[in-house]
C-alpha cells in the first residue's frame, strides 16, 4: 500500500513538472536570466560599452543624485494619490453596478471598461490634444465657469501631476472595476437580506459586509496597481515629453523612476549599470509595498 | 426610505454613472471626430465633424503600407496570445492541481518577476536575441511575452473553482492527466480562456517598447510603431494620426465586443 | 565594320553590363535609419534616387522611425554588441554627436580620407570631430532666424526696418506694444523646453561646456544672460505658454503669435499655412547683452554617420560623399521640396538660394539664412548636453515666476555634476 502510494505520488509529481515545465523554462530563459544579467550590470560603471567593475559605486551614486531623489519622490506621489483614488472609484462604481435592477447596466459597464482597450500611443495623443492650454478641456471648464483662468495642465508642476493621474485613472479604473464587479457577483446576496432585516444602513452593509468579503480582490488589485504605478512609464513618455531638450513635465514634475531609467539608458550618455541599479530600487519598493499590503489585508482566519 | 429620497438617490446614481460613462467614452468620440478634421482644426480643439476624412485616410495610406503593418500586428498578437494561453493555463493548472513544496517555490519565483521593470531587461534580452539570430523577426517580439507571470497567476486562481469531483471521476475512468486537462478542463474553463484572451491580446497588441527595439525593417513594423512615428514628425499630420489611432484601436475593440459575455463570466470565475 | 556589327556589338556590351549590374544589385544594399517622413526620410530617398542613376548596382533602403526610437534602437544595439543588426548609415542629432562617438568608440567610421570637410560650415564639422577625426557627413543646419508677422507688427506701428539689429530688451518692448495694440502675444514658448536657452547661449559663443568639454555653468556669462532673458520673457506677459512640440507649432500656424524664433527647418511649416502668405518676414535673431554676442545661432540639425562595422561601409561613404559633399543641385532640390538648408557652403551659390520667395513677399530669405549660417559660432556640444539640458529645463518654470538666476545656475550645476558620472 505504501509503495502504491509512493508510485502515485511519483506519478503526480512527474505530471506536475510536465505541466509547469514550458512556463518555467520560458520564464527562466526570458525573465530570470536577464534579471540576473542586469543584477550583474548594476555593479558596472562607465559610459556605453566602456565599462569596468565598480563595486557599490552605483549605490553610492543614488544617494547624491538629486534627479534620482526627485524621480523617487514623484513616483511615490503618483502611487500614494493615484492608487487609492482609482481603486476607491472602481469599487464605488462596481457596487453601484452590482444592482440587478439598474437600467442600462451592461451599457454603462461596457462604457467604463472601454478605456483600457484603447491603444496606448493613440490615447496619449488624444489626451495631449484635449488638455493643451486652449484646448477642449480648458475651454469647456472656462465656458461652464468652473474656473475663470485656463488651467496650466502641461506647464505647471502641480497640474502636470494631476493630468498624469487623470490619464492613468481614466485608462485603468474600468479594468479594476471589472474585478470588483466579478467578486461582488460571487457574494451570496442572502447575507444582505439578513442584515437589511436587522436594520443595518446601506453604508454600513458596504463597509462591514462587502469590503471584508472583497479583501482578496482588493489585495489583488492593490498589488497589481502598485506594480503598474511604480513602473509608470508609457503615459509620461507619451504625454509629457516630446523632444530631447524637454524635461519630463514642467520642472521634471512627472519624472518617474522608469522614465529616469529610460533616460539613463537611451537619452543620456548610456549608463547601463546605473540604470540597472535604479531599476532594482523599483523592485525593492514594490517588494516592500507588496509585503505591507499583504499584511494589512491578510485574512484573519 | 420614502419615495422622494429613493427617487433622489436613483437620480444621483444615474447622473453619476452617466457622467462616468460619458467621460470614459468621450476620448473615443473625440478620436473619431478628429479623423474627419484637418490637422490645424484638431490642434485648435474643434468639436464637430469635419470634411477631411478622405484626405486623412489618403495621407495615412500613402505614407504607410497599411495592410502589411496591420497584418504584422494581427499575426504577432494572435500567435503570442495563443501560445501564452496554452503555456499559462498548463502551468496554472499544474501549480494548483499537483502541489509540491518545490513547485510552490518555483511559483513564488515566477510571481517575483512581476516586480522587475521591463526597461531593466531590455539590454540582456537584446543580446540574447542577437545570439539566437532573431533580431528583426516577429519571434523576437513573441517569445519573451509567452511566459507571463500574471496570466499564470490568473489561471491558477481560476483553477481553484474547477470542481475536483470532475477530475476524480475522470481518473477513475482511467483518463491520463493530459487527457483530463485537454478533454475536461479546457472545455469547462471556456470563459476563463475568453477573459485571458482579451487581456493578453490587448497587452500584445499595445506592446510598444520591446517591438520598437527588436524590429528593424519597414516590412516588420507593427501598427503601434507606425502611430508613434507619425505622431512625432517635425510637422505631424494629426488627421492621419487620428486615422491611424482608430485603426490601432479597432481590433481590440472588436475582440472585446465579440467576447464580452464570456469575458465577464471568466472574470467572475477567477475571483471566486 | 558595318553598321549591323556595330549595333550588335553595342547591344552585346550593353547586355553584359546590365547582367553584371543585376548580379551586383542583389549584393549591395545600403540601409539607413532616420526620422520624420516629411523631412529626413524624403530627403534621403531623393539622395538615393540621384545616386542610383550613376550606381544602378546599389539599392538605398530608408527605414523610418520616430526620433527617440532611432536613438533607443541605436543605443541598445551598440551596447549589445550585435553589430549585424545595425544599419549602414544612421541619422544623429548634432547635440548627441559627441555622446555617441565617445561612448561607443570604434562604432562609427571616420571619413577624413574621403570627404573634404573644409567645404562645410565649420561648426557642423567641429561638433563631430574627436582627436582630429571627423565622423559625420554634415547634413541639415538649424541656423536660426526671427520670423515675424508683418501685419501684426504694422498694426502696432513697426516696420520691417525696426526688426533688424534687435536686442532682447528691445524685442520685449516691441512685444508689449504688439500685445497692447493687437491682443496677440509676441511668441509661443514652452517653459519645459530649453531650446530658446540654447539658441541664445550659442549666439554668444557659449555652451554648457568649455572648449575642453568641461562643465561650465556658474561662471558662464552667455548662459547666465540667456537664463535672465528667458526669465524676463516669461514674466513680461508677452509669451503664450505652449506645451509640447505640436502645441507650440500651433501657436503660429493658428495666428496667435507675432513672431517665431527658431531653426530654419521651421520654414516649411510656416509656408504650409497658405492663408498667411505675404504676411511673414525674416530678420536676424535679437542679440544678448554680453561680450561676443552675435545675431546668428543654431537649433537642432543633424548629420549622417556610417557604421564602421558595416560590410557596405565603403559604398555608404561614397554615397554620402558624392551626393552630400558634391552635388549642389541636390541641395537646391531639397531646399525647394523640403525647405532643408544644408551645411555645404557652396550650395548657397545655387539657383534656389538666389530666388525670391513669394510666400515671404519676395524676400530672398534663403540667401539670408545662408549668410547667417556662415556666422554661427562654433561651440563644443560636449558629451552631456542632454543631461544638462534636462537640468536647465527643470529650472525654467521657477525663473518665469521671478526666481533668482544665480540660484538657478547653482541648482543646474549641482544636478549636472551628479548626472555626469
Amino acid at each position: 500500500m505504501a509503495s502504491a502510494n509512493r508510485s502515485l505520488n511519483r506519478y503526480f509529481n512527474i505530471n506536475g513538472w510536465f505541466f509547469v515545465a514550458p512556463a518555467a523554462l520560458l520564464i527562466g530563459v526570458f525573465m530570470v536570466y536577464p534579471i540576473l544579467y542586469s543584477l550583474w550590470m548594476s555593479f558596472q560603471t562607465g559610459k556605453g560599452m566602456m565599462t569596468q567593475f565598480g563595486g557599490l559605486a552605483n549605490i553610492k551614486r543614488l544617494f547624491d543624485d538629486p534627479m534620482f531623489v526627485l524621480a523617487l519622490y514623484n513616483t511615490m506621489i503618483f502611487f500614494i494619490v493615484q492608487v487609492p483614488v482609482m481603486l476607491t472609484l472602481a469599487l464605488f462604481l462596481a457596487s453601484l453596478l452590482d444592482n440587478p435592477n439598474l437600467k442600462f447596466r451592461g451599457l454603462i459597464r461596457t462604457a467604463i471598461f472601454l478605456p483600457c482597450v484603447s491603444s496606448l500611443v493613440g490615447y496619449a495623443v488624444l489626451f495631449k490634444s484635449m488638455f493643451v492650454q486652449d484646448g477642449l478641456i480648458n475651454s469647456t471648464l472656462v465656458g461652464l465657469h468652473i474656473t475663470d483662468q485656463p488651467i496650466p495642465w502641461m506647464t505647471d508642476p502641480f497640474w502636470a501631476r494631476v493630468l498624469i493621474i487623470i490619464a492613468i485613472t481614466w485608462r485603468w479604473t474600468g479594468y479594476n472595476m471589472i474585478f470588483f464587479l466579478a467578486a461582488l457577483q460571487n457574494i451570496d446576496k442572502s447575507i444582505y437580506e439578513a442584515s437589511r432585516i436587522d436594520g443595518v444602513p446601506s453604508w454600513g452593509r458596504f463597509f462591514y459586509l462587502t469590503v471584508p468579503m472583497l479583501k482578496p480582490v482588493i489585495l489583488f488589485t492593490t498589488v497589481t496597481s502598485t506594480i503598474g504605478t511604480l513602473q509608470l512609464f508609457d503615459e509620461v513618455r507619451n504625454i509629457m515629453t516630446s523632444d530631447a531638450g524637454s524635461a519630463a513635465g514642467p520642472s521634471n514634475s512627472a519624472l518617474t523612476l522608469s522614465v529616469y531609467i529610460y533616460n539613463l539608458t537611451f537619452k543620456f550618455v548610456p549608463s547601463f549599470g546605473y540604470a540597472a541599479t535604479v531599476s532594482y530600487v523599483i523592485v525593492l519598493a514594490v517588494a516592500l509595498l507588496a509585503i505591507i499590503q499583504f499584511y494589512a489585508l491578510r485574512e484573519k482566519d | 426610505m420614502d419615495r422622494f429620497t429613493r427617487a433622489l438617490a436613483a437620480f444621483f446614481t444615474y447622473a453619476f454613472l452617466g457622467i462616468m460613462a460619458f467621460l470614459s467614452v468621450f476620448p473615443f468620440i473625440w478620436m473619431v471626430m478628429g479623423a474627419t478634421n484637418t490637422s490645424i482644426d484638431i490642434v485648435k480643439g474643434k468639436v464637430g465633424i469635419g470634411s477631411a476624412l478622405m484626405d486623412n485616410i489618403r495621407a495615412f495610406a500613402t505614407t504607410v503600407d497599411v495592410p502589411l503593418v496591420f497584418w504584422n500586428s494581427i499575426k504577432i498578437a494572435l500567435i503570442a496570445t495563443a501560445l501564452t494561453l496554452i503555456v499559462a493555463s498548463l502551468a496554472g493548472y499544474g501549480f494548483e492541481v499537483f502541489r509540491s513544496k518545490y513547485r510552490e517555490r518555483v511559483y513564488s519565483a515566477i510571481l517575483l518577476t512581476l516586480m522587475v521593470p521591463f526597461a531593466a531587461l531590455m539590454i540582456p534580452l537584446f543580446i540574447m536575441m542577437g545570439k539566437l539570430g532573431l533580431i528583426d523577426t516577429h519571434w523576437a517580439v513573441i517569445l519573451p511575452t509567452i511566459g507571463s507571470a500574471f496570466v499564470i497567476f490568473y489561471f491558477r486562481q481560476s483553477t481553484k473553482a474547477f470542481p475536483s469531483e470532475l477530475r476524480d471521476a475522470a481518473r477513475v475512468d482511467g483518463l491520463k492527466e493530459w487527457q483530463i486537462f485537454l478533454l475536461i478542463y479546457v472545455p469547462v474553463m471556456r470563459s476563463t480562456y475568453a477573459a485571458a484572451f482579451i487581456i493578453v491580446f490587448m497587452a500584445s497588441w499595445n506592446n510598444y517598447l520591446w517591438p520598437l527595439i527588436v524590429l528593424q525593417s519597414n516590412e516588420m513594423k507593427t501598427i503601434t510603431l507606425v502611430v508613434s512615428s507619425l505622431a512625432s514628425a517635425y510637422y505631424p499630420d494629426f488627421g492621419a494620426v487620428m486615422v491611424s489611432a482608430i485603426l490601432a484601436t479597432l481590433p481590440t475593440l472588436i475582440v472585446f465586443f465579440v467576447m464580452q459575455r464570456q469575458f465577464v463570466q471568466g472574470m467572475i470565475g477567477s475571483v471566486k | 565594320m558595318n553598321k549591323t556589327f556595330k549595333t550588335s556589338l553595342a547591344a552585346l556590351v550593353f547586355s553584359t553590363s546590365s547582367v553584371l549590374a543585376m548580379a551586383a544589385a542583389q549584393a549591395k544594399e545600403i540601409t539607413i535609419w532616420c526620422w520624420d517622413p516629411n523631412f529626413n526620410v524624403a530627403i534621403m530617398k531623393a539622395a538615393g534616387e540621384i545616386y542610383s542613376k550613376t550606381h544602378p548596382d546599389i539599392k538605398i533602403n530608408v527605414v523610418d522611425f520616430a526620433k527617440a526610437d532611432v536613438e533607443a534602437k541605436l543605443q541598445t544595439t551598440l551596447a549589445s554588441g550585435v553589430t549585424t543588426s545595425l544599419p549602414d548609415i544612421v541619422l544623429i542629432e548634432d547635440y548627441g554627436a559627441q555622446k555617441y562617438i565617445q561612448s561607443f568608440p570604434g562604432a562609427f567610421a571616420s571619413m577624413n580620407d574621403v570627404v573634404d570637410y573644409s567645404k562645410f560650415a565649420p561648426y557642423k564639422v567641429k561638433l563631430a570631430t574627436v582627436d582630429g577625426k571627423t565622423y559625420s557627413m554634415p547634413f541639415d543646419s538649424g541656423v536660426t532666424g526671427l520670423y515675424y508677422r508683418k501685419d501684426y507688427l504694422e498694426q502696432a506701428g513697426f516696420k520691417p526696418e525696426d526688426m533688424q539689429n534687435l536686442t532682447w530688451d528691445k524685442y520685449i518692448e516691441i512685444g508689449k506694444k504688439v500685445s497692447e495694440k493687437t491682443g496677440k502675444k509676441m511668441m509661443g514658448l514652452d517653459p519645459n523646453d530649453a531650446g530658446l536657452i540654447r539658441i541664445m547661449m550659442q549666439s554668444a559663443g557659449g555652451w554648457y561646456f568649455n572648449d575642453k568639454g568641461e562643465l561650465n555653468i556658474t561662471g558662464n556669462e552667455a548662459l547666465k544672460a540667456a537664463l535672465k532673458t528667458e526669465g524676463k520673457l516669461l514674466s513680461s506677459g508677452i509669451t503664450k505658454p505652449a506645451s509640447g512640440w505640436s502645441n507650440w507649432v500651433s501657436t503660429f500656424t493658428s495666428g496667435d503669435v507675432a513672431t517665431v524664433i527658431t531653426g530654419v527647418w521651421i520654414t516649411g511649416t510656416i509656408k504650409a499655412t497658405k492663408d498667411q502668405e505675404n504676411k511673414w518676414g525674416v530678420a536676424p535673431i535679437p542679440k544678448l547683452d554680453v561680450k561676443g554676442a552675435t545675431d546668428a545661432s543654431n537649433l537642432g540639425g543633424s548629420s549622417w554617420y556610417v557604421i564602421a562595422s558595416s560590410p557596405e561601409k565603403a559604398e555608404a561613404i561614397d554615397f554620402l560623399n558624392s551626393v552630400y559633399a558634391k552635388n549642389v543641385d541636390f541641395y537646391q532640390k531639397i531646399l525647394v521640396d523640403q525647405g532643408a538648408v544644408g551645411s555645404l557652403m557652396e550650395a548657397r551659390k545655387g539657383a534656389a538660394y538666389e530666388t525670391a520667395d513669394k510666400f515671404f513677399g519676395g524676400e530672398k530669405i534663403w540667401q539670408k539664412f545662408a549668410d547667417w549660417l556662415s556666422k554661427v559660432p562654433s561651440v563644443n556640444y560636449g558629451v552631456f548636453t542632454n543631461e544638462v539640458d534636462s537640468a536647465v529645463a527643470a529650472q525654467l518654470p521657477a525663473l518665469g515666476k521671478g526666481g533668482d538666476v544665480d540660484a538657478a545656475l547653482k541648482a543646474i550645476e549641482a544636478q549636472a555634476k551628479s548626472s555626469m558620472q
